[in-house]
């Protein structure tokens, strides 16, 4: 069942696959990130100090926002171009829309825990 | 160049097929539960007079935070649909994570030990959060 990939991590992170494979591998952390949330999460709801302390981290949130907003919002990219395939034809348009749509999202979540942690 | 697809008719049933259709109605059922969860929230808030941003933080964290909504059928449908959704995302999840494992451990026993240990982490982390969040 083994693969026989031999590709190299240097040769993989600087494989130059334009902004599908960026989004692609932003997944892949995205995705991680928020199974570091969920674990954090019910740590939290069984009531360790220390990871009701890290909820309530601004960094650790920030963290979770910046590459857990891109996971949801590639996600429904990835479901609108599975339900209507047709689409990808323009897939390279609708990465741009994708990051336009991500930034305003991360904008507003980051500007709303920046001004609840620093006061505002 | 017109775009590469494959009809769902001729795809077959495999472990990849029934994986990739798990995932995407996953991600659907989340798309529903968090859309849901929005508006069952505001229509609460609007006739219970309970903050939005509070009836929310208390739905996913029920040890934290007080209950804002009164009525019992409420507090039970809003756990109900907490625990929908945390049990739907930790299916997705799963098998998010065995995806990328399975590219960077190659041998058949790494991959069949990484199932293991990734699939019993989550179905304990499941009964964990299904019953704190029951008996919160």
């Amino acid at each position: 069942m083994g693969s026989n990939r031999n590709i190299s991590l240097p040769a993989g992170i600087t494989y130059k696959g334009g902004p599908a494979f960026l989004t692609y591998m932003l997944h892949r952390v995205g995705g991680a990130t928020l199974f570091i949330f969920f674990t954090v999460y019910v740590l939290s709801l069984l009531g360790l100090g220390s990871m009701r302390a890290l909820m309530n981290n601004w960094l650790f949130l920030t963290f979770i926002l910046i590459f857990g907003l891109f996971h949801v919002i590639n996600g429904l990219r990835i479901s609108i171009l599975d339900l209507w395939p047709k689409l990808m034809l323009h897939y390279r348009g609708i990465i741009q829309v994708e990051w336009i749509v991500y930034a305003a999202a991360a904008g507003c979540a980051l500007f709303l825990l920046f001004t609840r942690t620093f006061g505002g | 160049m017109a775009p590469r697809t494959l009809p769902i008719k001729k795809r077959g049933f495999s472990f990849e097929v029934f994986m990739w259709a798990f995932t995407r109605f996953t991600v659907f059922a989340m798309y529903g539960l968090i859309l849901a969860g929005i508006f069952g929230a505001l229509i609460v808030s609007s006739k219970t007079g309970a903050g939005f941003g509070d009836i929310l933080y208390w739905a996913f964290f029920p040890t934290l935070a007080e209950n804002p909504l009164g009525q019992i059928g409420m507090t039970v449908l809003a756990k109900l649909m907490v625990i929908a959704f945390v049990l739907i995302a930790c299916g997705h999840g799963v098998h998010g994570v065995l995806e990328i494992w399975d590219d960077y451990v190659t041998s058949e026993s790494g991959r069949r030990w990484a199932r293991n240990i990734v699939i019993t982490y989550a179905v304990a982390a499941s009964i964990i959060a299904v019953y704190v969040i029951l008996t919160a």
